[in-house]
């Protein structure tokens, strides 16, 4: 359409080699949607998951445009070797190995942005000349995508768990965890009470002499104890000066109690809270 | 949702925009007035000496109220309320002009009474005459003195009705002997208002010349004077007949003494026989007001001088008992009633005059609430002349005696007994609510009206007071009807409240009425006959124990006070042998459900003003219930909900031991709480037990599954409920372990009470649902330690801190605080629901935090450091902030929302919604659809998602019930054992929200109606069409356009309209956009 045609040259007319390319869902929409696509640049070099030049940075994904259809899409440019989508652009996260098939799980939310690792990177220049062409389809005869009840019903099966599953996965966690926990526990043991290169002795609450925790609350707990100390000690009303204190402190009280409620009133009346009926 | 409590469900029950389209283009529309600051006095300011002056007034403050700001408080509302300056003057001015015009009033021929052709037709007599023949004859002679009386003179009449009594003294020559008698001198009174008036109408000083009773006593017509223009609202001059002094002998009047001759009365030529005349006291009183009122306004002018208190005392207690709509009508409490007693209170020295306003009402309130005058009355009169009639004899003859300086008069003679003791109760509660520290008495006994509805418990209307005829007919009240010149309202009212509270005795603390109230009457109109006072509206507060009870349990059927149980309750009393043995009448009601129990006193009402007033049912309004149809649900069944949620708890109760006493559980359960709201009662529609059709799903591998070609299954809530698990070392320490932990024993869980208790069980990672007794529990598992977890951070000095996460304050909200929410909701549920719209909104949001005291579990140094930590950080605070016992710094349950618009929008409904309720509920004659408030209005959205009915799984939950209902392959059972597992939690339009929010939450606001709503509501928020600078992370549905050769992105409405298709599969009829509302 024409305004998609005046985003693309606004964004190339920009410097930035952005493309915009134009994604319906099927056949029978009307109006598409626009995949913004860029060749991912990386400043440091730090993001290894998304290698430049081989990665398309693609913003604008619709909801119901998964990594698999993203992938199907761009999948006539070139071997498609990953698609990682999240919510907002920043570096890539090396992917845990371990991903649990029932715990963290993220499941995308909204329009998301995606990068799609190509195999070689002419694909990413091929990628960008799609915006010369016709609306791209989510959702084909071929490769259907789910929406809204038949979605629903699918993640309402998935959502039940197999019991057996589960409980393996949990053992197998729960035992390398204890093996993390006892390894760490023997280091700290071994360690326990011997001088670093400096000579500074750790201290923790395991030893034979506890020390204080390292805590927020314990510090607190402290000062708290000191001041209280410090008011016992303290006599009040004893000079004559101390009683003239407290009478004028009274007063001051007053006073301030007195001007806070007049600032409340003054408040009120603009409010217009002083007519009864 | 399932957990959220019942302030924020409020307020998602129907689309809610924020208010005005001055809020969706980016402008707000209320004034923006800062938010209060701490008060900041330099530190010189604060310590430099006081002077004397200031000295006395700070220790004033200190000693005669209760804090400076009540002080500051009062004084406001006294310049609101009172009569300026410059006003008087020109009040003055008037009053003049018609003292000069009403001594040219020509004379007349004397004439017969009933010859009444001398008068224009322009001007009716405005009295009631009958009968009409009359004995006596009258001649028009001006007026031989002219006294402007009341509280215009002593500076306390209150606005919004600035009113100036005159009193025209009708010269001597006008009446005749026995003009006491048989309402001669009403008559010559009316006569003679109605030559004035007729005089006066020509004149062009006047806006208006009107008639109107006084206090609605249609033996006292009065003329309403009203100046020319502008000032026609400023002020109503009363012009009051009255005789000259000593016309009358004051003997002639005493409460015992009759002055209406039956014969008259009832047109018979010749008197009866040998029959006593009765007593006529309320007509005597009549006379008697006029013949003393110069000598109260004297009485009272001497008690005002030195007093300044006793003004703004006045103009309190008159604001007081206009909130309560207790100074207008038949019978009321009137302005002149409360100075007269506060003079009284004077003479007693229960006030003195170095009082202050505020003093003044308290002792006076406190009095009030003390003393019941219609037992022990009161006199003001001063040497105890003992001709005079004693206090008994006004007793005799009236329900409350208040009796003025002269000994003559009742100044209560009027009022009811049931009238006093509302005015006790009032009087009560609001020295209970001074004495409350915690509460603003100021906002509570000063500015805020309370109407009938919101004061009691169920209301009721009598729609044609002309039946009360017949209740005088069936009563045999033929006596009081003479006394009262034939007004059947005012005599048979005492009657049917006391008839009332007899019935009700131990249910209800308080029967009260309405005052029945007369408008004024231009003077070419006849004068309004009795029934048009409109509707009667009863009141009545319950005792809660005993208001729902369905036995009236009467003497034994042998003692002699059966046969009076006997003929209270008619044919309804039967004989009944109780468990100890006794044979009793008693009254049985017949109520199965505990809403149907709540409207026992309708029965009761019904059945005793038929029986014994003679009024039919449909004459009667009963208003106590009628929201509750709203809550009402299938067609058997009759009840809101209790039951079923008494049958839940039963089972949860159940589930909770057996989960105690589980055996094999390597760690023990310390707590069962559960968290639905079902659990606390408050459930809006409680499930109900239920067993699924295989045959309406699809199955594999024995788990059913919604099917995508039939309806969507009915929805079953599961009951969330917590567990705690003993805190132990065999715990992990780590967020992700924990998880893991519970997810096992959420599977342990499942296995243990599929073997010793035979459940089906169904465990997932987070949860555990249960299927038990028909009902679905969802069993959650927490670890006390958890949420500490969850916040620990390590400082980089390697310090310990705890802080607030996002996961970490939900996972408390669910498992820490929300078991604490309990039931606190009494009384009728209807009065319940109109209070808590009241207090949306008119509770000042901004200004003020609204402390919940549950079960007094704050003091007063912790109320008053929440609101001063309130004001101080104001700013960072929620819009809506709540405070409780448990919760008293960080509203933790508004955090999130309302957002200050949706809470703008849901105060605006709220007003809206109890304007148009109180109308409803109050007018009886008309067609009341109370569900009107609660179906929102649609056609100020952007655009509307229409629901497919079939998909929505609660369609049936909806405020006007759908006509024909659809299977949703549920049907009621508790006792099914092995099945399948039910489709629980299921609910496409809340999935279908849950994906529209998260995907175009910056752009738009949606509202549903989760209770069965067939629209999506849906509203751009004001800045989303502002068009953005072009950057990465806010491409979301937009698209790039150039807009003066900068690169901007705008929303892609066309897609986003396709989007909402889209997401929608299968559940969304049709997208409805109002574009002509929006431009891009």
């Amino acid at each position: 359409s024409a305004g998609n045609g005046a985003g693309v040259a606004a964004a190339s007319q920009n410097g930035a080699s952005l493309a915009a390319l134009a994604v319906k869902f099927a056949e029978r929409q009307r109006s598409p949607h626009c995949l913004l696509v860029k060749e991912h640049q990386v400043r440091e070099g730090a993001d290894t998951a998304h290698p430049p030049r081989r990665t398309l940075f693609v913003l604008n994904v619709p909801p119901y445009c998964g990594p698999d259809a993203l992938s199907r899409l761009f999948s006539r440019c070139g071997h498609v070797q990953s698609v990682d989508m999240c919510d907002k652009p920043g570096p890539g996260e090396k992917k845990d190995k371990l991903t649990s098939k029932f715990f963290d799980h993220k499941t995308p939310k909204g329009f998301q942005v995606a990068y799609v690792v190509f195999r070689k990177a002419a694909a990413v220049q091929a990628a960008k000349a799609l915006s010369k062409e016709g609306p791209l389809l989510i959702s084909t005869k071929s490769h259907p995508v789910k929406t809204g009840i038949s979605k629903w019903i699918a993640s309402y099966e998935a959502s039940i768990v197999n019991p057996k599953e589960l409980k393996a996965e949990v053992d197998a966690y729960m035992q390398d965890y204890d093996k993390k926990t006892a390894e760490e526990e023997a280091k700290a043991a071994k360690e326990e009470g011997v001088p670093d290169e400096e000579g500074w002795v750790k201290v923790t609450r395991k030893g034979r002499k506890p020390g204080l925790p390292r805590t927020e609350a314990a510090n607190l707990r402290v000062l708290e104890k000191e001041k209280q100390k410090r008011a016992r000690k303290e006599l009040l009303n004893f000079y004559a000066w101390q009683h003239r204190e407290t009478k004028r402190e009274h007063i001051a009280q007053l006073r301030k109690k007195f001007e806070e409620d007049k600032q409340r009133i003054a408040l009120m009346r603009a409010q217009r809270k002083f007519r009864p009926y | 949702m399932a957990g959220s409590p019942e302030a924020a469900e409020e307020a998602e029950q129907g689309p809610e925009p924020p208010a005005g389209d001055a809020v969706r283009r980016g402008k707000r529309a209320a004034p923006t007035a800062a938010a209060p600051q701490p008060a900041k006095l330099s530190r010189a300011e604060l310590y430099k000496p006081p002077t004397s002056e200031e000295l006395t007034q700070l220790k004033e403050t200190e000693d005669l109220f209760h804090s400076s700001l009540l002080r500051l408080q009062i004084e406001e509302l006294l310049k609101e309320v009172t009569l300026k300056e410059t006003k008087k003057k020109r009040i003055d001015a008037f009053l003049h002009e018609i003292n000069s015009l009403l001594s040219t009033i020509p004379k007349t021929p004397e004439t017969e009474l009933t010859d009444q052709t001398w008068l224009s037709k322009d001007v009716k007599v405005p009295f009631l005459q009958v009968p009409f023949s009359v004995k006596g004859r009258f001649h028009f002679v001006p007026p031989a003195e002219l006294k402007v009386v009341g509280s215009y003179l002593l500076g306390t009449c209150v606005r919004p009705e600035i009113n100036v009594d005159i009193a025209v003294t009708m010269p001597r020559e006008i009446f005749q002997d026995k003009d006491n008698l048989n309402q001669r001198y009403h008559r010559k009174r009316a006569l003679y208002l109605s030559h004035i008036a007729q005089h006066l109408s020509k004149e062009k000083l006047f806006g208006s010349v009107k008639f109107a009773y006084m206090n609605s006593n249609h033996l006292k017509p009065i003329l309403l004077l009203r100046p020319q223009g502008k000032d026609e609202k400023m002020v109503t001059v009363r012009l009051h007949a009255c005789p000259d002094s000593g016309l009358f002998k004051p003997s002639r009047f005493y409460p015992s003494k009759n002055n209406v001759r039956t014969a008259w009365f009832m047109e018979q030529s010749t008197p009866k026989e040998g029959a006593t005349e009765p007593p006529t006291p309320h007509y005597n009183n009549s006379i008697l007001c006029d013949t003393v009122m110069l000598s109260h306004l004297h009485f009272l002018s001497n008690t005002a001088t030195d007093f300044p208190g006793m003004k703004d005392g006045l103009a309190l207690l008159k604001v007081w008992l206009n909130q309560r709509q207790l100074s207008k009508g038949l019978g009321c409490f009137s302005g002149f009633l409360v100075s007269m007693l506060v003079a009284y209170l004077l003479a007693k020295r229960k006030i003195v005059k170095m009082m202050s306003g505020y003093q003044v009402l308290r002792s006076t309130l406190q009095f009030l609430a003390a003393t019941d005058l219609s037992v022990t009355g009161i006199s003001l009169a001063q040497d105890a002349d003992p001709s005079l009639p004693s206090l008994d004899d006004f007793h005799q003859a009236f329900e409350v005696v208040f009796v003025d300086p002269s000994g003559l008069v009742n100044l209560c003679a009027d009022m009811t007994a049931s009238k006093y003791h509302q005015v006790q109760f009032e009087a009560k509660h609001s020295m209970e609510i001074l004495d409350d520290r915690m509460v603003d008495g100021f906002q509570v006994l000063l500015m805020t009206p309370k109407p009938m509805l919101r004061t009691f418990d169920h209301v009721f209307h009598l729609k044609h007071v002309s039946k009360l005829q017949g209740t005088c007919k069936k009563m045999q009240l033929l006596n009081e009807l003479m006394d009262r010149g034939g007004n059947y309202v005012a005599a048979a009212l005492p009657f049917v409240v006391s008839l009332l509270a007899r019935g009700l005795s131990q249910r209800a603390q308080l029967v009260a009425h309405s005052l029945p109230q007369i408008p004024e009457w231009p003077i070419d109109a006849e004068p309004p006959k009795h029934k048009d006072v409109g509707p009667l509206t009863f009141g009545l507060l319950f005792v809660p124990e005993f208001a729902a009870s369905t036995l009236e349990k009467g003497p034994q059927a042998d003692h002699p006070e059966a046969l009076e149980f006997r003929t209270f309750w008619g044919d309804k009393s039967e004989l009944r042998r109780f468990q100890d043995g006794s044979i009793c009448e008693a009254v049985v009601w017949e109520a199965s459900t505990v809403c149907q129990k709540r409207l026992i006193p309708e029965q009761i009402i019904r059945h005793l003003l038929k029986l014994h007033a003679d009024i039919p049912e449909s004459s009667i309004c009963y208003t106590g219930a009628l929201l509750e149809s709203v809550i009402k649900t299938g067609k058997e069944a009759q009840g809101t909900g209790e039951e079923a949620m008494v049958s839940v708890v039963c089972s949860y109760d159940d589930l909770s031991r057996k989960l105690w006493n589980l055996k094999e559980l390597p760690l023990t359960v310390t707590a069962v709480q559960g968290v639905h709201p079902a659990l606390r009662y408050t459930d809006v529609f409680p499930p109900i037990p239920m067993k699924p059709v295989y045959s309406f799903y699809n199955k594999s591998k024995h788990l059913l599954y919604p099917s995508e070609e039939k309806p969507c299954p009915a929805y079953i809530t599961p009951l969330k409920i917590i567990c705690h698990m003993e805190g132990s070392g065999q715990w992990p320490q780590d967020k992700g372990a924990i998880k893991r932990i519970k997810a096992a024993f959420h599977l342990r869980l499942a296995e243990l009470l599929r073997q010793q208790h035979q459940l089906v069980c169904r465990p997932a990672v987070t949860h555990t649902d249960v299927y038990k007794d028909g009902y679905i529990f969802r069993l959650q598992v927490a670890y006390h330690r958890e949420p500490l977890i969850l916040k620990e951070v390590v400082t980089p000095e390697g310090m310990l801190k705890y802080q607030d996460t996002e996961e970490s304050r939900q996972l408390e909200l669910e498992t820490l605080h929300l078991p604490y929410l309990t039931s606190s909701l009494h009384g009728s549920p209807q009065v319940g629901f109109l209070r808590f719209l009241n207090l949306l909104a008119t509770f000042d949001w901004k200004n003020n935090p609204l402390i919940v005291n549950l079960n007094t579990g704050l003091t007063d140094a912790e109320c008053t450091e929440i609101k001063n930590k309130f004001v101080a950080a104001r700013s960072h605070l929620p819009v809506m902030f709540l405070a409780t016992p448990k919760d008293q710094g960080s509203s933790m349950w508004t955090r999130e929302r309302p957002s200050a618009q949706i809470l703008q929008r849901l105060v605006l409904l709220a007003l809206e919604s109890l304007r148009a309720l109180e109308e409803q509920l109050m007018a009886p004659l008309s067609d009341q659809d109370v569900k009107m408030v609660f179906r929102p209005p649609l056609d100020f959205y952007d655009v509307l998602i229409h629901l497919n009915p079939k998909q929505i799984p609660r369609h049936l939950e909806s405020v006007d019930r759908p006509v024909k209902s659809v299977s949703r392959g549920v049907v009621k059972n508790s006792s099914a054992m092995n099945i399948l597992f039910p489709v629980v939690d299921y609910d496409p339009v809340q999935l279908y929200l849950q994906e529209l929010r998260d995907a175009f939450d910056d752009l738009a606001l949606f509202f549903y109606d989760k209770h069965g709503g067939e629209v999506i509501a849906v509203l751009w928020k004001p800045l989303s069409f502002k068009p953005l600078p072009f950057k990465a992370s806010s491409m979301k549905g937009r698209k790039v356009t150039t807009l003066n050769n900068e690169l901007v992105c705008i929303p892609n409405v066309e897609a986003i309209l396709e989007d909402f298709e889209i997401l929608g599969e299968g559940l969304v009829k049709s997208v409805e956009a109002h574009t002509e509302k929006w431009t891009i």
